[in-house]
């Protein structure tokens, strides 16, 4: 982490720059799938660098990402019901199923689109700092830590499915009509959200390394390395835990809004556990650390997985369990240690000094 | 025993007067056949509920022969066979011919019969008086219980001393408990006074939730507890009932918390044994626990096509046999993936994940993704109701038993043995442990491999409760992990004591808030005792 820009960060940077400006200027003669699959896959990249931002440079793994991803989702898809009622004046199922006769009062907050934006940072930050300030207080780490965030998500994910909660259960929330003026569903909405979650992961990528290059990332790398010798040289761990906590559950929640609009709904299979798993399992297999790894790893294995899913969706979960099995066990660092390996065996073989601890 | 005996003598006493009554076959006052077939016969069927009553009234009394004769009327009348010729005299057309209705002898019926149709206000009388009928005739006793379920229907307005009667001759113990239920029923409203305190107090010795409702209706009803002594009889009743209910209410409670608590220390006790050794969270831990019952499975079709007659028996078969399959599974993992992940905690969160996401799809390739289905052994069908509606169900406490079981094997495993020795030495204090020669490794292994069994018999213990299917694991993870933050890890007892804790939390809050409401609970009460406790409510001693 010496520059902000090493060979591959100068590569996945220019690449990015050379994606979002084709994205602009080629977008609308492209077909409408191709975008779409480059705007989801960018809003998973977004998801991935958020845990990774976490688990590469501090060591806190997160299995709970999920949740931020879908509050961000959620506040979303509640600012386009909005503007889809003023537009149609037709009431979500779900709105009328709950029988109050219209949104309940304060959803009218959702109709202005910078509150929502800002909703979209603040509220899974929230979130983020209550949970956050609990378990960090109490110095829950490691696998307990993970463990709970699982459990955190599931519980939400179980919330989420009843009917009552008031935010559509188990059908979710569908029925958008418009996206920043131009029809959901629509090509040009489409290249505009992908163009949006593109410029977003640069964003997240220059600022992120910046971050993880200034005092602050030193400082995080120090938790990762000896949180206690830290603490004692009188650091405060929890605060410095916590703003990492939060900017991170911030950046899955931005990734979440870009990635609903996208697939026209939102419903509380996005606070699977599974999924939030898989988004950890993309950043092993990118390699963690850096952003750089998780950039690759979410980018290749949902390439893969909706290439599969045309092709042998029934292979799918074992291919998936086999390339996890696979870095796990030969790739201690992912695709990233790949740099290493190639230069040779030798160096494998000797001690991993300065490799990141997980 | 008293009451067995006078009732064999009473039923020995009935068929006496029975055969006397064949013998002599003299046609009763009170059912006059001919009288009966013309009001039936009668046009504008007006006379039909009065004929119905007449053959009702008259059952009571009536010889075998003309309780047969009823029956067989009124079935005619009901099914239509029952035809009437212009000159009074009736037939029963069946498939062998003929009979004339009044004597039941054979005879050429003449042409150009009526059938007369029973009206719809006619039915619920023909149903009751069918089924009145039937208690005496039929020789099946599955026809007579069914005959008491339609009574119990349409019980009103019988002619008191039937259900007696019936009663007297029945000798099926299932048959006669339905009886004295009718009886009950019916002297609930008998204008009889003594005879309705007497069914009061009656249906107060066997207190449930539905004889508390049948009591406080009759209690509101001012011109029913008009009566003197009723209304204090209800009252008392009532108050005694609605006691026995609650105190049934709160057992009920009590025995589902325990054996959701049961199934949460089998599913959790293999996973706190490896967490506290090798801190590491299997997360496969729930798909061994789905290969514990796919095993549990595989030994019941085995059974079945090689000892068809023990088949009752394949869950103690299937014990050694599961523990050995799952155990193997977690042998081959450890052995595989999680040794070589040893300092590298978070990466078997990962790696284990993707075992599990493996065991999956290789059990759902090769057996379907649908429910397995069990035949559940006759030993844990059913049950038995103790107090009020409290019912104890043979599987649930099998379940129980089977926990109780598996927590003193495993304490003696740990306590007795020496491998149980090691495996708490290396749990305090792994570098000591292997400082003074224990093969921390091959402990590893043996304590994963025991702890896979643990999880594989969680399954075998949950496949008369649960759904089984390729992706029953998935939600037994949080909950377990749960019980093992909260009891403390590498702890037994806490183990024991968190699962029942969480069993009965989840219970009693489940009934009134939802299932989520009990998951959010316990989701709170983790993360606020982690507040208080880190180390969980039983906290291993030693130095780390």
């Amino acid at each position: 982490m010496s520059s902000v820009f090493d060979r591959t960060a100068s590569a996945i940077t220019g690449l990015l720059l050379v994606m979002l400006i084709a994205l602009l200027l080629l977008g609308h003669g492209m077909p409408v799938y191709l975008v779409n699959l480059a705007g989801q896959v960018m809003c998973f990249v977004l998801l991935a660098m958020a845990v990774d931002l976490m688990w590469g440079s501090a060591g806190i793994l997160s299995l709970g990402h999920g949740l931020f991803f879908a509050i961000g989702g959620y506040i979303a898809a509640m600012h386009l019901l909005r503007t889809a009622f003023a537009a149609t004046h037709v009431l979500p199922d779900f709105i009328q199923f709950m029988g109050n006769g219209g949104f309940p009062g304060w959803w009218a907050l959702f109709d202005s689109s910078l509150f929502t934006a800002l909703a979209v940072l603040v509220v899974p930050a929230l979130a983020a700092f209550v949970f956050g300030y609990v378990s960090f207080r109490s110095r829950v780490n490691g696998v307990y830590f993970s463990i709970i965030t699982q459990a955190l998500t599931y519980t939400a994910m179980l919330l989420m499915f009843r009917n009552d909660t008031g935010f559509g259960g188990n059908n979710g929330m569908t029925g958008f009509h418009a996206i920043a003026g131009l029809p959901a569903g629509g090509g040009d909405a489409g290249v505009l959200l992908a163009s949006l979650a593109t410029a977003a992961v640069l964003v997240c990528l220059i600022g992120g390394r910046t971050l993880l290059a200034s005092r602050f990332g030193r400082l995080l790398a120090a938790i990762r390395d000896d949180e206690p010798r830290l603490r004692f040289l009188g650091y405060n761990t929890l605060w410095l835990k916590l703003v990492a906590w939060c900017l991170s559950a911030s950046v899955a929640g931005v990734a979440g809004a870009l990635y609903v609009p996208q697939v026209g709904i939102i419903n509380p299979s996005l606070l699977d556990p599974a999924l939030s798993l898989e988004v950890a399992v993309w950043v092993a297999v990118g390699g963690r650390g850096g952003l750089c790894g998780a950039v690759l790893g979410a980018t290749l294995i949902n390439l893969l997985r909706s290439w599969m899913a045309a092709s042998a969706p029934l292979l799918w979960p074992f291919v998936l369990s086999l390339l996890v099995l696979l870095v796990v066990l030969a790739l201690p660092n992912g695709l990233l240690d790949m740099r290493n390996r190639s230069r040779g065996w030798m160096h494998s073989l000797l001690p991993a000094v300065g490799r990141p601890r997980p | 025993m008293r009451s067995f005996v006078r009732t064999w003598l009473a039923g020995g006493l009935v068929i006496l007067l029975l055969l006397q009554g064949r013998a002599f076959a003299a046609p009763a006052a009170s059912m006059s056949r001919t009288d009966v077939l013309a009001k039936l016969c009668a046009a504008g069927g007006q006379d039909v509920p009065s004929a119905l009553r007449q053959m009702l009234d008259g059952a009571v009394d009536a010889s075998a022969a003309d309780r047969d004769w009823a029956k067989r009327v009124v079935q005619g009348f009901s099914t239509r066979s029952l035809r009437c010729a212009d000159d009074g005299s009736a037939f029963l057309t069946g498939p062998g011919g003929a009979v004339n209705a009044a004597t039941l002898a054979p005879g050429a019926s003449p042409d150009g019969l009526r059938a007369p149709l029973p009206s719809l206000r006619t039915r619920a009388l023909l149903e009751q008086l069918d089924a009145a009928l039937t208690l005496f005739v039929a020789p099946a006793a599955a026809d007579r219980l069914a005959a008491v379920h339609t009574l119990e229907r349409r019980g009103d307005g019988l002619p008191p001393g039937l259900l007696r009667h019936a009663l007297d001759a029945e000798h099926d113990a299932q048959i006669a408990a339905g009886l004295r239920g009718l009886i009950v029923a019916a002297g609930l409203h008998s204008p009889d006074i003594p005879e309705r305190l007497a069914a009061i107090h009656a249906l107060g010795r066997d207190p449930t939730s539905q004889v508390v409702t049948t009591l406080a209706t009759l209690r509101a009803d001012p011109g029913y507890a008009e009566p003197p002594g009723v209304a204090a009889a209800l009252d008392q009743e009532l108050t005694q009932a609605r006691w026995w209910v609650r105190i049934g209410d709160g057992l009920s409670l009590a025995y589902n918390g325990v054996s959701a608590g049961s199934v949460l220390f089998l599913s959790s006790v293999g996973l706190a044994i490896i967490f506290g050794l090798m801190g590491v969270i299997n997360l496969a831990q729930g798909e061994l626990i789905m290969i514990g019952a796919y095993a549990t499975f595989c030994v019941q079709q085995a059974m079945r096509s090689v000892a068809p007659s023990m088949l009752d028996w394949y869950p103690l078969v299937a014990i050694p046999v599961v523990f050995v399959v799952t155990a193997l599974v977690g042998v081959a993992m450890e052995l595989l993936v999680i040794r070589h992940l040893y300092r590298r905690p978070l990466m078997t969160l990962l790696a284990t994940w993707a075992i599990s996401l493996l065991l999956v799809n290789l059990v759902r390739v090769g057996f379907g993704t649908q429910n397995l289905e069990f035949q559940t052994p006759s030993y844990l069908t059913g049950g038995v109701r103790l107090v009020g509606d409290f019912l104890v169900t043979w599987n649930h406490m099998g379940a129980i038993a089977f926990a109780l079981a598996a927590f003193a094997v495993t304490l003696a495993l740990l306590r007795l043995t020496d491998i149980g020795l090691f495996i708490r030495t290396v749990t305090q204090n792994r570098a000591m442990a292997g400082c003074v020669g224990i093969s921390t490794r091959r402990i590893d292994m043996a304590a994963f491999g025991f702890g896979a069994g643990l999880a594989g018999l969680a399954g075998l213990a949950l496949s008369p409760i649960y759904n089984v299917n390729p992706t029953m694991g998935t939600g037994f993870i949080i909950d377990s992990f749960m019980v093992v933050v909260l009891g403390g890890v590498g702890s037994l007892f806490g183990t024991a004591v968190a699962s029942l804790g969480i069993g009965l939390v989840n219970v009693g809050i489940e009934p009134f808030y939802g299932a989520v409401a009990a998951k959010v609970v316990a989701l709170l009460l983790v993360i606020l005792l982690i507040q208080r406790r880190p180390e969980g409510l039983i906290a291993l001693k030693g130095r780390r």
